[in-house]
């Protein structure tokens, strides 16, 4: 039997990142995959030995640009854990609305990624299209569209301007109507759903073993979510559901991923109308931190988010470890990339939404002689989509 | 060869390289393409492979592992070629100048001809550096 | 369970030390009784790692595996002390835990820790880059 082995390459034109992962096929189905990473790594556990806690927020909201609300989150509690600091009211609401905006952004940025995947342009633009608004009102909240530099310890950075509230909501409610329309039609389109259901199964056992998180568990009947198992900041007094489904197939992480994003508008809006009526402080003046080791999750749009600090009495952390969820998440590709044909790698590679800077705080490249890099495999998946549309007529 | 840098400057094709980053501003640049800032009407667009472009777009603080393939990618382009650094990351190092695996030099790897600072840059600095580009092209 | 209390009484003395705060338990046990603790807690109770962590102190080195206890939100944080610091040895808990494998990758090449039973002890972030920093986390330099 002949087995080729085919890299794809770090630098494509619409994967971000590069990371290199060698496929072995046997004709046209894969058969193993074996991941090799290390382009992104930057080393922040090194550099923040040196650094005061308030200079490791900013250091650590640098990891990575999507959940750039997710590392300085958990980092911020971590340091409040050592020695249970409680935060006023105020900043635990300002705290969840924007942790939940950020999850609305990241959702709609992979939907169109995916979209990209398959063919469907017309999905990139608009998802896009409509992830502007979101940004705005980033940009009124804090002052920026990303890394934003909102968290201290002990509360939050700036206030949310009363006069602003109103407008907020506004923008909220029409974002959640051009989002149902995006659902509507990508549930109704028989295309979408024979590319993509039975792609790429990851199931619940194997789910389990590699300790996956976030909607990559959840897509395969784990029902695993940081906002409700140790809830922290304004999760415990908002109302929510968490969404399980079963079959851990990409299908399945897209309507994971939609619905998630409506419950997330749900609590925003509960969050702005609470600010409109609590009063009340930002920040508690924290003097020090004592002497002790402290852990802080949050789950971010990709999973749990885990920040280990130890401190000694000073103003800088001793040892302070950072996990990202894609560094669990990514390692179930060997799992889920078995009997799928390379046309479908792609889209089951996207579909964990990985993202490398947060595992490696890097990625690799290999020329051999059989190069297939992205480029061509994004060529092979728009023409298996051109085939279905071509059968379906 | 100024005749030359005219034509060229009527249709920028960019090819993105990222060496290293955050992300941020990879996805600001992708931002460029979608409907609200749409730099495909002035006849810019994203290429696959690095001999068709006239700009390489860089961003992220290079590392040691990252850099002989970035000078490789670099050799590669078909010359006149110019380098745009996007945000600060190529200007400056950002925040991780005292890391192990960041090399020390930026320039011995890629000489970069300008940068557009920022963390990340806002669409409209970006296009601003855009503009300077093709003003300075044509003279 | 509400709290930790059973899971302390059923370990019994393989715990060496211990500290002891609201949701979190971090313990110290031995290296030939964390393959008997890893087992309780991942196969047992159900508990699913989060990460590992490995720090130089002036002791030893020592490895801090976090196990998180979904239902209840409580971290359990098994804490293996190693005494020997030119050439530290464990046992690996990767063929109990299979997601365990990167995690041990990435300590052993940060720290220089070698895990005995391990699949695929190779460097994960810095191979084939020559030029990097040996064990770049460790604070004394051993020739």
């Amino acid at each position: 039997m002949n087995k080729n082995v085919i890299p794809i390459g770090p630098y494509h034109p619409l994967l971000e990142e590069a990371e290199y992962f060698t496929l072995v096929v046997d004709g046209e189905t894969v058969v193993d995959i074996e991941l090799d990473i290390g382009y992104m790594h930057r080393g922040h556990e090194f550099i923040s030995e040196s650094k005061t806690f308030t200079q490791s927020i900013y250091l650590v909201e640098r990891i990575c640009g999507i959940c750039s609300t997710s590392h300085p989150f958990a980092f911020v509690q971590a340091v409040e854990d050592v020695d249970n600091i409680e935060i006023p009211l105020r900043a635990r609401y300002i705290r969840t609305l924007i942790g939940e905006l950020e999850r609305i952004h990241s959702h709609l940025l992979w939907l169109g990624l995916a979209g990209h995947f398959i063919g469907y342009d017309t999905v990139w633009m608009w998802a896009w299209k409509w992830r502007e608004p979101v940004l705005n009102m980033f940009e009124i909240i804090s002052g920026n569209r990303n890394h934003y530099g909102m968290f201290r310890i002990g509360g939050v950075a700036k206030d949310v301007d009363p006069s602003k509230v109103g407008k907020l909501i506004e923008i909220l409610d029409e974002i959640e109507k051009k989002i149902e329309m995006i659902a509507k039609a990508a549930k109704d389109d028989p295309v979408l759903k024979s590319r993509l259901k039975g792609v790429g199964v990851l199931t619940k056992k194997d789910a389990i073993d590699f300790c996956a998180v976030g909607p990559t568990a959840r897509a395969s009947g784990v029902p695993i979510d940081v906002r409700k198992d140790e809830p922290k900041a304004a999760y415990d007094l908002v109302d929510f559901n968490i969404i399980v489904t079963e079959n851990g197939d990409v299908y399945d992480k897209l309507v994971v991923r939609l619905l998630e994003t409506f419950e997330s508008i749900k609590i925003c809006k509960q969050c702005l109308e609470k600010l409109k009526t609590t009063n009340g402080g930002i920040r508690n003046n924290v003097k020090e931190i004592s002497a002790g080791e402290g852990i802080g999750r949050y789950e971010a749009p990709r999973g749990e988010v885990f920040h280990y600090v130890q401190t000694d009495g000073t103003n800088r952390p001793v040892r302070h470890k950072v996990r990202a969820p894609s560094y669990v998440n990514i390692p179930t590709f060997k799992a889920s990339c078995k009997g799928i044909s390379i046309a479908d790698a792609l889209i089951t590679l996207a579909s964990v939404d990985p993202c490398y800077c947060c595992t490696e705080r890097s990625i690799k490249i290999r020329d051999k002689n059989f190069n297939l890099l992205k480029f061509d495999l994004l060529k092979l998946s728009l023409e298996k989509t051109e085939q279905i549309k071509r059968q379906m007529k | 060869m100024g005749w030359y840098n005219k034509r060229l400057a009527r249709s920028l094709w960019v090819y993105h390289v990222s060496a290293s980053p955050c992300n941020n501003c990879d996805i600001e640049i992708l931002d460029l393409l979608t409907p609200k800032y749409d730099v495909e009407r002035f006849g810019i667009k994203l290429v696959g492979s690095v001999r068709h472009a006239d700009v390489i777009l860089l961003s992220g603080v290079i590392n040691k592992k990252v850099a002989p393939m970035v000078k490789r990618i670099y050799e590669q382009a078909s010359k006149p070629c110019f380098v745009v650094g996007v945000g600060t990351c190529p200007a400056s190092g950002c925040c991780f100048n005292d890391s192990y695996n960041i090399v020390e030099r930026r320039s011995d790897v890629i000489p970069i001809d300008m940068v557009i600072p920022g963390c990340p840059p806002k669409p409209e600095a970006m296009i601003e550096g855009v503009v300077k580009l093709v003003e300075v092209l044509n003279g | 369970m509400a709290d930790y209390q059973d899971f302390l009484k059923i370990m019994g003395d393989k715990i060496k030390s211990k500290i002891e705060k609201p949701q979190r338990l971090y313990f110290e046990v031995d290296n030939e009784h964390i393959l008997e603790v890893a087992d309780y807690l991942f196969n047992t109770l159900g508990c699913r790692l989060s990460t590992a962590t490995a720090k130089e102190t002036y002791q030893g080195i020592e490895v801090l595996y976090h196990f998180s206890h979904d239902k209840t939100g409580i971290y359990f944080c098994p804490r293996v002390v190693m005494t020997d610091k030119k050439n530290p040895r464990m046992n690996s808990i990767t063929p109990i835990v299979r997601g365990a494998e990167w995690i041990e990758r990435e300590m052993s090449e940060m720290l220089g820790i070698t895990f005995e039973g391990h699949p695929k002890p190779e460097p994960l972030l810095t191979r084939e880059n020559k030029e990097v920093m040996k064990v770049p986390l460790r604070k004394w330099r051993w020739q």
